[in-house]
């Protein structure tokens, strides 16, 4: 396996998020001081800046679908969101919120039958939960959460957004954005993951634990022991391996069947706390980070797990697979971005 | 937390008492560091160039609503967004509403880990307002506890205050809050070091307790110093003598509801003094607390009285009585005295002597607030497994009434100082340095509700070795 380095990129603050474009032609970068970057992804040529938002950006995703121009959000400490035309670098519109800031946003993705469902991005403002068109019509949920909303994701096939926020997590209708469900938990969240194929929904909490949740069945399982809070989640293509922050180790659970109450989970060791973890979307591996600046590489299913390893000059704020899993983009703490041929 | 760790500062106080002014202050005069300010309304506070976030106060109650668990949820997540910068910030200063407990404000910085590494709890400074405190503290908690949880506590709104009303304010936050360090302000101009990096969260600050503020028990409440001429005069008890020459220990203007034993007697000790200077003061106390303790000789109305370490106690009848003291020579003297309601003035002939010091002293059951300090001082070893035990078990009957805790103690086996402090159930504790030529000492401090100072006395006294 080997890990080289495709390009970099500085941006004027720490890098707060990173996007692949549907297409995977484009990443897009926020700094958190404010502006976002779009390189071309085959040599990191800066195709457009874009203003971002006063105050500093938060967060940003690019709609899905391989629909041309590629739409981008953005969400920002002024408590909008905004839309970008990616293509041109043109803003398209702005939905403002509030006036907290939005820290959470999250397109829902394509279901089976595409045509049907209209781009609509869940946004998460304070306590308030938008729900915003891609020409920025927005619709604000009928009731705010009980506390700010920490963590938004989409069912993977569309039909609701979950939503936490210390207390629990309410799944919000993907067509009429009314609650469907209530799911609470006594703690703070701070991360939520649905596996891919839909059964379970996981919570990362402050407590420091992961609960499990199979909405379907009203089925949950409740994991701890972490060293720290669980701040990051990710699961693979298969809906089976779970891999969690916490410590540090990169904690892995196996979800299969009944899910991963009474098995061990792999631990995946690094030498400082855990700050990212991302699965592959159509392959098997894991990319973690830890505060030492490492950055490794795993196939959890094997007997000697570790295939890659790399060591950043500072520590990685996000790791984003490209599309179709070829290239790993890094953001991180001195504002550089870094994209990473994977091979072998 | 790490020396690389961002300090943090937290501003409570009722509303109205200055915690913006002395922000702006702050920012105004510090404006070549890089502060962030998370305050609780929007608005109020505006310098150029710095970091003001607004946000609401959002509390993460943990398990089944125990205060000691729970941390504040808004301070995480806008934490974790200032951590976010390729610059270091210099410092954080969190204002906290008039009404904030700031038990879950300090308990963010021990318990979530992200936190704990990245920032570092300098202080708790509390704004009170010198007109209004009285009033807030008969309000209820939580301004009462934002003065027991302070590290430093500006008394503001001095001028509006008479010097004596200030006087006996300090006196009642020192019940409260025996070990924090009080400043008289004016629109809150003090010098920032007072308030900046004061180290109240520092393990080896904590050596900085000053055993004076950590009164024991003492058994009498007031003592007053006299110069006076040798010879014959008088001790004169009660209100006979109502031209307003009693003397004025008033205790903070109010009268004491009980009387600690027989409302028909008085106790009384009369020692020769070298000097006004603090430290013939304190070997006069230390040996009224010796005659205090020892066998009493009683008086009856008329009967003569000597200076020296004994105990008198004198009968008197519905409250009054007088009787002959004579010196052995003109020179000052003081006068340890525990009292009821009943004034006490020395008389030559029929004229009342004025003391020139006093102090009152507050005896254990004396208290209007049902928060206060329990501090010990005192010299030897002790014995590692006895404090832990007890500090556990103290930790888990009572930890939700302790506040706040500090301590320097000597354990028996280890050369070196056993430093630690705590907020409610959380607890630090570690070695520092070797004592070398200070002499082994405890100096600990508990403030808290509902302490019992008399078990946890007993308790302390158990574990020395």
């Amino acid at each position: 396996m080997n890990l080289s380095k495709h390009w970099a990129a500085q941006l004027d603050d720490y890098v707060i998020d990173l996007a692949w474009s549907p297409d995977g032609a484009l990443l897009a970068a926020a700094s958190a001081a404010g502006p976002i970057s779009l390189f071309a992804a085959g040599d990191g040529a800066r195709r457009h800046e874009l203003a971002g938002h006063e105050q500093g950006t938060n967060c940003l995703g690019f709609a899905p679908g391989s629909g041309a121009p590629p739409v981008l959000a953005t969400g920002g400490q002024d408590g909008a969101v905004k839309l970008w035309d990616a293509a041109s670098g043109q803003h398209v519109a702005t939905a403002p919120l509030g006036q907290a800031w939005v820290e959470h946003l999250a397109w829902r993705p394509r279901g089976k039958e595409p045509s049907d469902q209209p781009a609509v991005l869940a946004a998460a403002a304070g306590r308030k939960l938008g729900f915003v068109g891609i020409d920025g019509s927005h619709r604000p949920a009928k009731v705010d959460a009980p506390k700010t909303i920490s963590a938004l994701a989409w069912e993977p096939g569309g039909g609701c957004v979950a939503a936490a926020a210390f207390g629990g997590v309410r799944l919000w209708d993907g067509d009429d954005f009314i609650v469907q469900k209530e799911l609470p938990y006594a703690n703070g969240i701070h991360a939520l993951v649905w596996s891919p194929d839909g059964k379970w929904l996981v919570s990362g909490n402050q407590d420091p634990s992961v609960h499990l949740w199979q909405p379907e069945t009203d089925f949950e399982l409740h994991m701890s022991g972490y060293e720290g809070k669980v701040k990051y989640l990710s699961f693979d293509q298969t809906s089976r391996w779970l891999a969690t922050s916490g410590g540090r180790d990169a904690c892995v659970w196996d979800c299969s069947g009944a899910g991963p109450e009474g098995r061990e989970p792999a631990m995946l060791p690094h030498d400082a706390p855990v700050c990212a973890v991302a699965f592959q979307q159509g392959h098997g591996l894991l990319a973690t980070a830890a505060q030492d600046g490492a950055v490794f590489l795993w196939s959890p299913e094997r007997r000697q797990p570790l295939r890659a390893t790399v060591k950043m000059p500072k520590p990685a704020t996000k790791l984003v697979w490209a599309p179709d899993d070829r290239f790993l983009a890094i953001g991180s703490e001195s504002g550089i971005a870094y994209v990473l041929r994977c091979e072998g | 937390m790490t020396s690389s760790a961002i300090p943090v500062t937290v501003l409570t106080g009722f509303l109205g008492a200055g915690k913006t002014t002395l922000l702006n202050r702050i920012l105004t005069e510090q404006h070549g560091r890089k502060l962030a300010v998370i305050e609780n309304e929007y608005g109020e506070v505006g310098v150029d160039n710095q970091l003001v976030i607004a946000g609401e106060e959002e509390l993460f109650e943990m398990n089944n609503g125990c205060i000691c668990c729970s941390v504040r949820g808004d301070l995480i997540r806008i934490l974790g967004r200032l951590l976010k910068r390729k610059d270091r910030l210099d410092g954080i200063l969190i204002e906290t509403t008039g009404l904030a407990n700031p038990a879950p404000v300090a308990q963010t910085f021990f318990t979530d880990d992200e936190m704990r590494g990245a920032f570092r709890l300098d202080a708790i400074v509390t704004v009170a307002d010198a007109k209004h405190l009285l009033q807030h503290l008969d309000l209820g908690d939580e301004s009462v506890k934002q003065l027991a949880f302070a590290d430093v506590i500006l008394l503001n709104k001095a001028d509006l205050a008479a010097p004596a009303e200030l006087d006996a304010l300090e006196a009642r936050i020192r019940r409260i809050n025996s070990v924090a360090k009080i400043h008289r302000s004016v629109n809150c101009a003090v010098a920032l070091d007072q308030v900046l990096e004061v180290g109240g969260f520092n393990l080896s600050r904590a050596t900085e307790l000053d055993p004076k503020f950590l009164e024991t028990e003492y058994p009498f409440e007031w003592a007053g110093a006299y110069t006076l001429p040798g010879g014959a005069l008088e001790v004169a008890i009660g209100h006979d003598d109502e031209d307003g020459h009693a003397h004025e220990h008033s205790h903070d203007g109010h009268a004491h509801s009980h009387h600690h034993g027989n409302d028909n007697e008085l106790d009384l000790v009369i020692l020769p003094l070298k000097s006004l200077g603090e430290s013939d003061l304190a070997a006069a106390r230390d040996l009224a607390v010796e005659a205090f303790s020892g066998w009493e000789s009683r008086h009856r109305e008329g009967e003569a009285i000597v200076p020296g370490p004994t105990l008198h106690r004198l009968e008197l009848k519905a409250g009054h009585g007088h009787f002959p003291l004579t010196l052995p020579g003109p020179g000052l003297y003081a006068v340890f005295e525990q009292c009821g309601e009943v004034p006490l003035h020395l008389q030559v002939g029929k004229e009342p002597v004025r003391p020139d010091w006093q102090q009152d002293y507050h005896a254990a059951h004396e208290h209007e607030d049902d928060v206060s300090s329990v501090g010990f001082h005192q010299p030897g070893d002790l014995d590692g497994n006895r404090l832990n035990t007890w500090i556990s078990e103290l930790l888990r009957t009572k930890g939700g009434d302790i506040y706040r805790m500090k301590g320097v103690l000597s354990v028996k086996g280890s050369n070196k100082r056993l430093v630690f402090q705590g907020v409610h159930m959380l607890f630090d504790a570690k070695f520092d340095r070797e004592w070398g030529s200070d002499p082994r000492a405890n100096t600990l401090v508990f403030i808290g509700k509902n302490l019992d100072r008399a078990k946890l006395t007993e308790a302390f006294k158990a574990c020395l070795a």
